[in-house]
């Protein structure tokens, strides 16, 4: 093996840019897939990491009406003899500088066992936190990046309004949450205005005894706190946030497919250059086998060689991928703080154990692109014309088998879909089954359409030549189309969704957004919903702005026989219902606003509906004050805002047996003709100036403005995958117009010597790499839109619960179409010039 | 064959071929000459081979006299214009006005079958020059082709790919195809080498047939001294020398 080996790699030295190509697929795949894993996982830490600091070790929770519950309820349930129990108050609040923190309160004595952050207060002084009311713990990593000591003063904005609280700093290291801030429960219950009442007790219950005891102990402990048991319920406590993690997952394994289709692309690319490095060494080989070197030897020794590639292109891709993932991470981070309130991740921590699973990635795809390659050399017994010639006939008799195969896929994948077996990833699976059939079926529909193209271009010997050598060379040609085709159709699929994605949620805003200004709580939008106005704003709102029309939306949480849900509790404006975008509606739209008035019907979002399989005319049991009650599911619809989805209940329904929610999330106004907007806008803001807790005026646009940059934000990161799969299929077709022209060196020799001047040589190979870019793009159209409607119409339905219109984005679809035309063009630039100027004596020399 | 050859041109007439003082050194071996000062003068008509060793350069010469390459020193003269003072296009543009080129190993376009093949040589050149219309010109192309098949044997068998042709009749093809446009030199590499005796023999009476036919100019590499002796003057290549005789 010894020389062989040296003999095959000398060809390294001879031709390092060919190796670079090589190398660069598998770098790409592995930077791709390493990247993609190790943003998701270190977004998902942190995610992790946030919903354990809130929950800690607690199994279970007792949580109760959105308001709150009396604190007497713990005490009393603690002189029960229940001692593993730890009381909370919690919510969102507000720092000087516009960032949303999480703001936990606990009693740091019942914390024991619960809660990392509390419980690791060590040496920080725990009686400064309960003996002196207004003090706080940030998260060790905040002090270091406001150069903040011990004892500082700052505001918080919150449900409670503006307060100055002192910080405290705990000692010793350790990892913590960047965005979960400590204090007592006192503390908490002022700055989130909670005044003696808890948002929930946990508990930790070991069986379902213990869990029995709990709700004795729980009815006898309200009767005595004087709270309605009705309006409590023990929950676990992963099921509270099951729906966020549930999406979390979704998204990432959105990212996760787009990374393999990447690394299936990249496949591609190094299946291409490989092939070009066996041809290049056909001359070797045949002299090898000549000599006497076995089939298996040979393919031992390019098996060999691509191990090789594969380790070096591993070794390179790590690094890369560490380097792309921290501009991914980023990304991910924000979209999971945009949409789920996590903590913020800034660093991506390589894990021993991603970077070693991504070693059989790289090699495991340079060594399976080399092996037909491989299978290809050893068949290579003498000069290279008759083996060339026998593996394209092969290689159309294989393309004859892959279509029946791809046939068989394409039934599967359709099946799966339709079926919808194992849920998301069988979505997913059932998409790649469609992909791979498709690709599949390529290489024999490319065969019969330079078939057809060279029967209607009779009596025109080049184009005839340049597409019958297409034809001839379906190994080279079939791969290179397939790998361009693929990136393209992912393209416009990702443009067809995310476009038709945009376009709905542009739609919805605008029907959402149906008041002319809002009032909302200063505060990001994560945090918006747990922000509070005073309800006694909305008669001075209405006289100030000169509106004749105002409504209130407010957002609480409560429970129902779904599990925790999010009410959007709405006091709309009279023609609401004309514009709201309902889905489905129980019995006939014209009585609709009758039966919500009549307070026992609610709507739901579509994203809730999905969840929790409802459909108009359900029930939906649902925990308001003065206890649970049923309500009619009276119709569904569109609804963009959580991707959790929420329950609309009108403010008199919801208030219909006990207190209204305390505060108002937003107030809409909605003004008459003759009153000038900016005028309002101008008299609305002093009068707020002189307002606590701080306000501010929007119109509709800026909200949209914010909302759309919010989702370009989320849809970012598959902009970075896009451009990298169009780079990625652009050396695809590079190297295999380069082997094509490398084989057909010798025709290309004669007709030199016949006539054919050189810029005739440059259009030949121009041609040819034009009908390459050309077919992907025909291919690509329909197979981008079939993928983009299966996108939109399973995967983000399944995924996220979200429908929207299909929109076909023209002007992103003829995009793409230029850059792949483009893209083929600029590939086949390169081995045009090397072959107008390629040395005729030995090209017509090379089988004489 | 020799009394209907043109081997008795007026000499005044200008030489189709004039090679002079020319060398040549392959690009990666600089130090060792194929060509060293080599000088051949081909009239209008006239029939020469050249004979030699494997290796003395022979080849060489027969395709830097096409204008393949680039000599490294000397003027070749094509149809009296210096490939000198061209370049790679105008090399080219001339090679398919004035030359024919046939290869040992045919070197048929595969991708095209007979007729094709053939007609490729009329497409390049650009004729016919004086039919209008794409098709009409399309038209004469094929019926020229077809003309030229017929006149090496081949009548019918135009639509075959080179695949689907003995050797013979392959480098029949490759004959027509190199008269078609009726050059006045025709370049033959061992038209031969690759043909058992007997259709050997038929091909290379074919061949001068065909030059006498049309008027050309032949000039002949071969290693066979039986074939050299039918045409009007043999040269002898020797390391890279050329000698009468």
């Amino acid at each position: 093996m010894g020389l062989i080996w040296r003999a095959w790699m000398r060809d390294w030295r001879r031709r390092p840019l060919q190796r670079v190509l090589t190398l660069l697929g598998v770098v790409i795949a592995v930077a791709v897939v390493l990247a993609v894993d190790l943003a998701n996982q270190s977004a998902q830490r942190a995610f992790d990491r946030s919903m354990e600091t809130v929950a800690g070790t607690a199994t279970h929770q007792v949580l109760g009406p959105p308001e709150g519950f009396a604190e007497a309820l713990y005490a009393e349930l603690r002189s029960a003899g229940q001692r593993e129990t730890a009381p909370v108050v919690e919510g969102a609040a507000r720092l000087e500088d516009g960032r949303s923190i999480y703001l936990l309160g606990v009693d740091p004595f019942a914390e024991g066992p619960f809660r990392g952050a509390a419980s690791d207060i060590g040496a920080a002084p725990v009686q400064r936190l309960l003996t002196e009311p207004g003090t706080v713990l940030p998260p060790r990593q905040w002090f270091a990046e406001q150069d903040a000591a011990d004892g500082d003063r700052i505001e918080l904005q919150a449900a409670g309004g503006r307060h100055a609280v002192r910080v405290l700093e705990a000692d010793g290291a350790g990892e913590d949450d960047g965005r979960v801030w400590v204090t007592d429960i006192a503390t908490a219950q002022v700055l989130l205005g909670r005044d003696g009442r808890l948002d929930r007790i946990d508990l930790r219950l070991e069986d379902a005894e213990a869990q029995r005891a709990m709700e004795r102990a729980l009815e006898q402990a309200a009767g005595t706190a004087g709270v309605n048991p009705e309006e409590l319920e023990i929950v676990e406590s992963g099921a509270r946030d099951q729906a966020s993690r549930e999406l979390a997952r979704a998204f990432r394994i959105n990212l996760t497919a787009m990374s393999l289709l990447a690394l299936l692309i990249a496949a591609f690319l190094v299946y291409n250059t490989q092939t070009f490095a066996v041809l290049r060494r056909r001359e070797l080989l045949s002299s090898l086998r000549l000599l006497g070197a076995g089939r298996g030897r040979v393919v031992a020794v390019v098996l060999l060689e691509a191990a090789l590639v594969g380790l070096i292109g591993t070794l390179l891709g790590a690094l890369a991928g560490i380097a792309l993932a921290q501009a991914l991470v980023a990304q991910v981070a924000q979209t999971v703080t945009d949409h789920f309130f996590a903590a913020a991740v800034t660093q991506v921590t390589p894990r021993p154990l991603a970077l070693l699973a991504v070693l059989p990635v790289g090699v495991g795809v340079a060594l399976l692109a080399a092996l037909a390659p491989a299978l290809e050399a050893a068949r290579h017994a003498g000069p290279s014309g008759q083996g060339a010639g026998a593996g394209e006939a092969r290689a159309r008799r294989r393309a004859n088998r892959l279509a029946v195969t791809s046939l068989g896929l394409l039934v599967a994948g359709a099946g799966v879909l339709v079926t919808g077996v194992a849920g998301l990833p069988g979505a997913f699976f059932g998409l790649f089954l469609l992909i791979a059939g498709f690709v599949l079926l390529l290489p024999r529909v490319l065969g019969w359409t330079l078939r057809g193209l060279a029967a209607l271009s009779a009596g025109r010997s080049l184009p005839r030549i340049g597409l019958r050598s297409l034809e001839r060379s379906l190994s080279r040609s079939g791969p290179a189309a397939s790998a361009l085709t693929l990136a393209l159709a992912a393209t416009i699929a990702v443009s067809v969704m995310v476009g038709s994605f945009r376009g709905s949620v542009e739609q919805w805003l605008g029907q959402a957004l149906t008041s002319d200004l809002y009032v909302t709580p200063v505060a990001p939008a994560a945090a918006r919903d747990a922000a509070r106005l005073p309800q006694d704003w909305a008669g001075p709102l209405l006289s100030e702005s000169g509106a004749d029309s105002l409504s209130t939306g407010t957002t609480v949480e409560t429970g129902s026989d779904a599990g925790r849900v999010e009410l959007f509790v709405v006091r709309p404006h009279p023609d609401w219902l004309e514009h709201l975008p309902l889905l489905e509606v129980d019995g006939p739209r014209d009585g609709l606003a009758d039966r919500m008035a009549a307070g026992d019907a609610v709507l739901v979002t579509e994203p809730f509906a999905a969840h929790h399989d409802l459909q108009a005319g359900d029930d939906l049991e649902l925990a308001v004050p003065g206890g649970r009650r049923t309500f009619t599911v009276a119709g569904v619809y569109r609804d963009y805002a959580t991707p959790q989805g929420r329950v609309m209940i009108p403010h008199g329904a919801y208030a219909r047996d006990g207190p209204a929610p305390e505060g108002v999330g937003s107030f809409g106004l909605v003004l008459p003709p003759d009153v000038d907007p900016e005028a309002a806008v101008e008299r609305l803001e002093a009068w707020l100036a002189q307002r606590d807790p701080a306000a501010i005026v929007t119109r509709p646009a800026e909200l949209e403005q914010e909302s759309m940059a919010i989702f370009d934000r989320t849809f970012a990161v598959t902009h970075l995958l896009r451009i990298i799969t169009l780079v990625v299929a652009f050396i695809a077709i590079l190297g295999a117009l380069m082997a094509l022209q490398m084989e057909r060196a010798r025709e290309f020799a004669t007709l030199r010597s016949l006539g054919l001047e050189p810029r005739g040589v440059h259009g030949l190979v121009l041609l040819q790499g034009g009908v390459l870019g050309l077919f992907a793009v025909l291919a690509a159209i329909p197979a981008g839109l079939g993928m983009g409607w299966i996108l939109i119409e399973v995967i983000n339905r399944q995924a996220f619960g979200w429908g929207m219109d299909l929109r076909w984005p023209g002007r992103e679809v003829a995009g793409t179409v230029a850059v792949g035309l483009v893209a083929a063009l600029l590939a086949s630039l390169w081995p045009a010039w090397r072959m107008a100027r390629m040395r005729l004596l030995p090209a017509l020399r090379e089988v004489t | 064959m020799s009394s209907s050859s043109p081997a008795a041109v007026a000499p005044s007439q200008d030489p189709v071929l004039d090679v002079a003082a020319l060398t040549f050194a392959y690009p990666g071996a600089p130090e060792t000459a194929v060509l060293r000062g080599v000088n051949l003068t081909l009239a209008p008509g006239e029939r020469v081979a050249i004979v030699g060793e494997s290796g003395s350069g022979k080849s060489t010469l027969l395709h830097l006299a096409a204008g393949l390459e680039r000599p490294g020193g000397g003027e070749v003269r094509l149809a009296g214009t210096s490939l000198g003072g061209l370049d790679e296009a105008g090399r080219t543009r001339l090679r398919r006005r004035v030359a024919g080129i046939v290869f040992q190993s045919f070197h048929l376009i595969p991708t095209l079958d007979a007729r094709e093949n053939v007609m490729l040589a009329l497409e390049l050149a650009g004729l016919p020059d004086d039919v209008a219309g794409r098709r009409a010109r399309v038209a004469e192309r094929r019926r020229r082709a077809d003309a030229a098949l017929a006149a090496v044997g081949l009548e019918g068998l135009g639509g075959r790919l080179p695949e689907a042709l003995s050797g013979g009749e392959q480098q029949r093809v490759a004959i027509a195809r190199a008269l078609v446009h009726q050059p006045a030199l025709i370049l033959a590499d061992e038209p031969t080498g690759n043909l058992d005796s007997v259709t050997g023999e038929s091909v290379f009476s074919l061949l001068l047939e065909q030059v006498a036919t049309h008027d050309s100019a032949l000039l002949l590499v071969t290693h066979s001294a039986e074939l050299a002796g039918r045409l009007d003057r043999i040269h002898t290549m020797h390391d890279g020398l050329l000698r009468e005789g």
